[in-house]
């Protein structure tokens, strides 16, 4: 299967695109609209610089050769969601292209090509009620900044569509140039399948798919895709280029329109705007701002680290748990991997347990760091270890304060636990003679007396160690 | 003489002298709209607010205040830009009871210097047509024979001027419609530089090529106004970001060592020989004076038309896409479906000629055409442009007809839309080269018809075109625009 | 040159009945092979970069239209919203 992606994300800029209404989601109808996101006739479109620098970023993100010239073209069509009849987006030249994308897909590195991102702008929402003859048209939306990211025909299964769309998510949170919210559908897809038989070099004709929006729903309308033109193809049939909307309620795709009725939007170079010159030192400014990306932090995980992928996604993909994970790995006091096990256990369950944020507590990466240290080193115990970080959490104390108040420190100093040792041998003569006999289940008896005789505060690996140590003796 | 005849520069220092009042002003050109609108046909709407406006500027000028040169002074705007709170219909059925939620830049500008706004004056359509024909409202006719056409599109705003129903009038001007009609009513009418006027608020028709831009009897009138509505907005975006100091305090009318460039192609076959005649006395006169005149030659000229009808109509049928029956103006009273809404109101709505320019713009962008069309056009545009840089290299001003013809009689040519097409020879260059022209009367027909000469600058040189304009109106004694037989 | 005209009126959304469209063919007709004389200009069109635009400062004002003022114009009103004929089935 072939694969391409129309990826579109709402930019979090404060005002719209094109005028200075409030960009915001959710608030009462028609409410956040003017003459000019409204199409009044005589109104002007005005180009938020914002929306260009987010679009610029999003571009070096992808690796992107960034147009310092473009303009801004008009898509032309007539739905009731689009007030002026027309989009205002970009055609020939968009702001960034010839880019890629790393992703990483089972362990594997694959490379996504990515054709343009360019800006536009995104239209306002039809309201449906089966009680009422008519549609309901608001148009808060209208206007709110958009960046379409076009991939290559890349992409080979739903799998890598998964991990590519992931990314991109990830990436726009990590740049925070979108909230990324799935359900208030501040990022769409559009998705173009063909298939074509293996070690084939031609593309099959492809179907544009609309409408999805969700990634689950990608996944799934791919995969019914891929299954539907292969059953056509085995039945002898031919597959037809058309655009057809993805049901996801119904799991399944419809013909929306074909080829002969593809839309003919007569673009042109859009009058009301002059050229967009973006400034060098700027972009190369912009440039400089982005931060490691959680597509390369999952390669360093994976290869310097040694996380396996799924950890390595898990943390790289949450802005919060990998700057955690990236400072404690640089106080170098303890293994990456105790770290990652940290942070998806015990930590990812609180935060989902409550809904708090990492940053809303009171455990910092010196505290994380401290604690899981002292375990490493053996001071405390995994159980303790666990009580300490609710301790850590509910008071905000430091690990090795709380480690010396609550007296959970293990004692692993040797003359110590020798003398214990050799007073429970003593004290144990008929277990001792067992063991030697042969019935090695005699030795968890002995360490645990140990273990008891020190009030559970000894080492029980190194007690352990001892014991076996004398009984050989 | 009545008020109403005076120019706006000798009403600025009537009111200040206290030789009249501005409510006075006010009545005498209501009364005289009254006695000749039902002949001219200028007005679409008439502010029934003017005199308590003219009462508030009176009360202002009691107090001592400080106020702008052209405050009291009767104004009209043309029915496309936006005024707040009157309605603004484009002379469509489509808007004919649309009523703006906002303020054109422009009509900000005119409300903040206290001028009066009287009325919102006839156009053709959508400002498409020459002739003022095709406005859904009513018929203008012109002032100086009522039998004729006051041209067309800003006809309500030429008109209104020759007929004393304002002092100075607001039109705009794509691909000639405030010269045109300035030259057929005998007024003085200015197309500034595109961008030296801000465009916001008026209902677009050729993003690229309109420009609003002022109409008066007099040279100093429409340099007040210019002065007034220039300036950088930054509600629009092609609005062009640069000082402008001001034209009136630099008018001068001294030609001495001026060159004046006459294009060849603007003299040729399609252009009335009486028409030709008065323009060759007027640069005569100029050149009698100290100008020196130069045969120049802008050869892509031929072209100009085709190239202008192609760009206009391909932005028309874009920016008039949004008049659908959903968000304001017209719907059809019965329809079936979204799709039948849509072409009902529409085919409803406009009239044959916008219909005829939405469909050429479709078709010169649509798929498969606009390689040949709109794209050549663009790259003739840039041709015709260079053309005119070139051209400024040589002399300070070049000087034309404004229109082949003096005004025709109306029906004359409104089921001829290509005779229509090719009068706007003239006067299309200067839009598809973004410079400034001013057309002033230059003589009349035996019949008392007035004639047009235009005037163009390289952009932004306002104050070369003006400067002379000042000096042919004074060498020749001054323009009468409103005629004695009205 | 042979206009479709139904095929551009369908574009515009514009419904033209068999008499209007034989009128409006005849017009076209003959605007469209006035403009088709145009030199051939062996060039490329570029981009303007002296004429460079200012880009709006990212500031959101607070909304100075109410919905009613918005929505005065419109032909058909409903709880806030424009009303079209049903878009869905």
């Amino acid at each position: 299967m072939v694969v391409g992606l129309e990826v579109h994300a709402e930019l979090n800029t404060k005002s719209k695109i094109y005028c200075s209404c409030r960009n915001a989601f959710g608030l009462e109808v028609n409410t956040q609209v003017c003459p000019v996101c409204m199409g009044m006739p005589g109104t002007l479109p005005t180009l938020n610089e914002k929306v260009v620098e987010y679009a610029v970023k999003m571009g070096h993100a992808m690796n992107c050769k960034i147009n310092s010239v473009c303009k801004q073209d008009r898509k032309n069509y007539f739905y009731p969601d689009l007030p002026k009849a027309y989009q205002i987006s970009q055609a020939e030249v968009p702001l960034c292209e010839n880019g890629y994308l790393d992703v990483m897909v089972d362990g594997e590195e694959k490379r996504i090509g990515v054709t343009r991102i360019h800006i536009e702008e995104d239209a306002g929402k039809l309201l449906h009620d089966d009680a009422f003859a008519g549609s309901l048209v608001d148009l808060n939306r209208c206007g709110v900044p958009l960046i379409e990211i076009v991939s290559e025909p890349d992409i080979r299964s739903s799998a890598e569509a998964k991990a590519y769309l992931e990314t991109i998510k990830s990436i726009l949170q990590y740049i925070n140039i979108s909230d990324c919210k799935m359900q208030e559908g501040s990022i769409r897809c559009d998705v173009n399948v063909s298939v074509r038989e293996k070690g084939s070099k031609e593309f099959g004709t492809r179907c544009e798919m609309k409408n999805v929006n969700s990634f689950s729903a990608a996944v799934r309308g791919i995969e019914y895709e891929f299954k539907r033109q292969i059953e056509v193809l085995e039945a002898g049939g031919t597959i037809m280029q058309e655009t057809r909307r993805w049901d996801d309620a119904k799991g399944m795709s419809f013909t929306m329109r074909s080829k002969e009725d593809a839309q003919d939007y007569r673009y042109f170079p859009e009058p009301d705007l002059l050229t967009i010159v973006v400034d060098e030192k700027k972009i190369q400014e912009l440039k400089e701002m982005i931060p490691e990306l959680p597509n390369i932090k999952i390669r360093r995980y994976v290869k310097e680290l040694g996380l396996s992928q799924v950890d390595a996604t898990l943390i790289a993909e949450d802005m919060e748990r990998s700057s955690l994970f990236d400072t404690c790995v640089e106080m170098g006091k303890c293994k990456p991997k105790s770290v990652s096990n940290w942070i998806l256990a015990d930590i990812a369950k609180f935060t989902n347990d409550t809904g708090k944020k990492i940053s809303e507590t009171p455990l910092t990466p010196q505290k994380l760091s401290d604690l899981i240290e002292q375990v490493e080193k053996g001071v405390i115990s995994n159980s303790s270890a666990k009580k300490v970080f609710q301790i850590i959490l509910s008071t905000g104390k430091a690990p090795l304060d709380i480690i010396k108040e609550e007296g959970m420190a293990q004692n692993s100093d040797m003359g110590f636990l020798e003398n214990l040792a050799k007073e429970v041998l003593a004290n144990n003569e008929k277990s001792v003679t067992d063991y030697k006999n042969g019935k090695t289940n005699a030795l968890g008896y002995l360490v645990g007396q140990c273990m008891k005789a020190s009030k559970g505060k000894a080492n029980p690996g190194i007690v352990k160690e001892i014991v076996i140590k004398m009984l050989s003796e | 003489m009545k008020l109403y005849e005076k120019t706006a520069a000798e009403l600025s220092d009537m009111l200040r002298a206290k030789e009249c009042s501005a409510v006075e002003l006010c009545k005498d050109i209501i009364e005289r709209t009254n006695a000749v609108e039902d002949k001219v046909g200028a007005c679409v709407t008439r502010c029934e607010d003017a005199l308590q406006k003219a009462e508030a500027v009176d009360k202002a000028f009691a107090e001592g205040k400080e106020l702008h040169p052209l405050a009291g002074i009767p104004i009209g705007i043309k029915d496309n830009i936006s005024t707040k709170g009157i309605r603004t219909t484009c002379a469509s059925k489509m808007l004919e009871n649309y009523v703006p939620p906002y303020n054109a830049t422009v009509m900000n500008k005119v409300e903040s210097a206290n001028m009066i706004v009287t009325g919102k004056l006839n156009m053709d359509e959508f400002a498409m047509g020459s002739s003022t024909e095709t406005s859904y409202i009513k018929k203008t006719h012109n002032p100086h024979n009522l039998d004729c056409v006051p041209g067309g599109s800003s006809g309500g705003s030429a008109a209104c001027v020759a007929a004393g129903e304002a002092i100075v009038s607001l039109g705009s001007d794509t691909g000639g419609s405030i010269r045109q009609p300035s030259a057929l009513c005998g007024t003085v009418g200015l197309k500034p530089t595109y961008g030296s006027v801000s465009r916001y608020g008026l209902v677009a028709f050729a993003s690229s090529l309109d420009q609003i831009g002022p109409i008066g009897k007099s040279v100093k009138d429409v340099s007040m106004l210019y002065d007034l509505i220039c300036g950088h907005d930054k509600m629009d975006a092609t609005s062009a970001y640069r000082e402008y100091p001001g034209t009136f305090v630099g008018l001068n009318n001294d030609v001495k060592g001026l060159c004046i460039g006459v294009p060849k192609e603007y003299f040729g076959e399609g252009i009335d020989s009486y028409v030709k005649e008065s323009v060759f006395n007027a640069i005569k006169l100029l050149e009698s004076n100290g100008a020196i005149v130069k045969e120049i030659s802008l050869p892509s000229t031929e072209y100009a038309v085709n190239t202008y009808y192609i760009i206009a109509s391909a932005e028309a049928s874009s920016n008039l896409a949004r008049f659908d029956g959903v968000k304001y103006g017209f719907r059809a009273k019965e329809y079936d479906g979204l799709i039948d809404m849509y072409q009902k109101t529409r085919s409803e709505g406009f009239g044959d000629e916008v219909k005829r320019r939405i469909m050429l713009g479709t078709f010169v962008l649509s798929s498969g055409f606009y390689d040949a069309y709109y794209k050549k056009a663009k790259l003739v545009q840039r041709k015709i442009a260079q053309e005119f840089s070139q051209a400024f290299k040589e002399c300070d001003v070049i000087i034309t007809p404004t229109y082949p013809t003096p005004a025709f009689k109306i029906g004359e040519n409104i089921d001829d839309p290509l005779k229509m097409y090719s009068g706007d020879i003239c006067t299309v260059t200067v839009n598809i080269a973004g410079l400034p022209a001013i057309s002033v009367p230059c003589g009349k027909t035996e019949s008392g018809l007035p004639l047009g000469m235009q005037m163009i600058g390289a952009k932004f040189a306002e104050q070369t075109i003006l400067n002379t304009a000042y000096a042919y109106e004074t060498l020749c004694g001054g323009f009468s625009c409103i005629p004695d037989t009205l | 040159m042979k206009i479709d005209i139904q095929h551009i009126a369908k574009l515009s959304c514009l419904h033209l009945t068999d008499e209007q469209a034989e009128k409006f063919e005849k017009d076209m007709e003959s605007i469209v092979t006035m403009v088709n004389c145009l030199p051939d200009v062996q060039d490329e069109l570029t981009l303007d970069v002296e004429n460079a635009m200012r880009l709006r400062e990212d500031i959101a004002e607070e909304h100075k239209f109410k919905r009613e003022e918005i929505l005065s114009n419109a032909p058909q009103v409903q709880s806030g919203c424009l009303v079209v004929p049903k878009t869905v089935e």
